[in-house]
């Protein structure tokens, strides 16, 4: 696999949350917000890129990677609880709303399954290198994913997407001109199903139609 | 060497150089973590009250109860107000509160500051109306629906400790 296939593949072909159904717990639950989304984007890409970097240094070397190999485990908690931990303060100090907002799923981060998941599959046997580019992929198609549902879920909800702070684009006339007020369900629990669901049968629609074509190409050709 | 306690001794020496780690960046950011709570502290006062008619001096409380603001009016003599910062255990960990009471034992406002509850469901004590008007009568006290596992007992708890000592503290309690 060269670095452009490794890359792309946490964004379209194995995308953690659209395709593996990884970390689905706080992505649902933060985003009710374009901004929530973001700065949870912002963590894990922090956590994910880091981790897999140090992980694989650690397991690069044969001597220390046998050694390593029987607590691997406690070890790759260890080093993701320290990114997230470090996370957790930047953010409560510099980024006190955002903090705020995001409450009790900063710290989750340490168990979210696409950071460990990318740990022992990925950058325990892979170099650093090719493990901080699967790392960037993966975090970035996570982001993507997240980011995706937040917009709809924030402008069916209350008819806004707050970028960042008060970077906050207002689409209330759409609602007006369409007399109807924003569908308040979208941001409580049940949109975020609801718009999770319905945008994972539309990917795997596309994905199948697109197998479909490419089966009947092979079948003709052969 | 044993394998095992070699593996044991790696966990350990990663874990160190962790610890070393987070105590670097603590070092850097707790100043600044103090100053975003305690603008959050000052920003809940002033909702209570006009700081500026009032002389502000604070006590270190002890136990659950965390830094305890005097409020004495420039224009008049004698004690104002408190202002309670008050700790209790809720459902996934510690719930801070600002509880402000004047000196006819009336609760002037109060704000959760500091919580760490599921959003969308325990932290619904946030801007709740729990209906306190007198300090040391709780019995108008409100649970919230659909939270009462989680963190109502934990604020029933931070307004009975206020209950136990308010009177004592205009009474003259709080400089003994």
């Amino acid at each position: 696999m060269n670095n452009k296939e490794n890359f792309f593949k946490g964004i379209i072909k194995e995308n953690p949350l659209f395709v593996s159904l990884l970390g689905m717990c706080p992505s649902l639950a933060v985003t009710t917000s374009l901004e929530n989304a973001i700065g949870m984007t912002l963590g894990v890409f922090f956590v994910l890129v880091l981790s897999n970097f140090i992980i694989s240094l650690i397991m690069s070397n044969s001597k220390l990677a046998d050694l390593v190999k029987p607590v691997r485990i406690p070890v790759y908690i260890v080093v993701i609880a320290t990114l997230v931990t470090i996370v957790e303060m930047v953010m409560h100090a510099y980024l006190p709303s955002l903090y705020f907002s995001l409450g009790v799923f900063i710290p989750l981060i340490v168990v979210n399954c696409i950071i460990l998941g990318r740990a022992e599959a990925f950058a325990s046997s892979n170099k650093p290198l090719d493990s901080v580019i699967d790392g960037v992929g993966m975090a970035l198609g996570y982001g993507l994913a997240i980011m995706t549902i937040s917009i709809f879920r924030e402008f069916l909800g209350n008819g806004t997407l707050t970028v960042w702070g008060d970077l906050q684009v207002n689409l209330t006339f759409i609602f007006d001109f369409l007399k109807i007020e924003p569908i308040a369900m979208f941001v409580q629990p049940v949109g975020a199903f609801l718009t999770f669901g319905l945008i994972l049968a539309t990917i795997t629609a596309i994905a199948n139609n697109h197998k479909n074509k490419l089966a009947k190409k092979v079948a003709n050709n052969g | 060497m044993n394998k095992g306690l070699i593996s044991g001794l790696v966990l350990l020496t990663i874990g160190i150089v962790c610890g070393l780690l987070l105590a670097v960046v603590n070092y850097f950011t707790a100043p600044k973590i103090q100053e975003v709570e305690d603008a959050i502290k000052y920003e809940a006062l002033a909702e209570f009250y006009t700081l500026a008619d009032y002389d502000l001096s604070e006590v270190e409380g002890s136990g659950d109860f965390g830094t305890i603001y005097i409020l004495k009016a420039k224009t008049t003599e004698g004690l104002d107000a408190f202002v309670y910062t008050v700790n209790a255990e809720g459902y996934s960990g510690v719930i801070e509160m600002l509880i402000a009471v004047n000196e006819n034992l009336e609760v002037d406002g109060y704000k959760v500051v500091k919580q760490t509850e599921t959003p969308g469901y325990g932290d619904k004590i946030v801007g709740h109306d729990f209906n306190v008007e007198i300090a040391t009568d709780l019995s108008g006290f409100e649970g919230v629906a659909g939270a009462s596992l989680y963190s109502t007992p934990a604020v029933l708890e931070i307004f009975q400790l206020v209950a136990d000592r308010v009177e004592a503290d205009f009474g003259g309690g709080l400089s003994e």
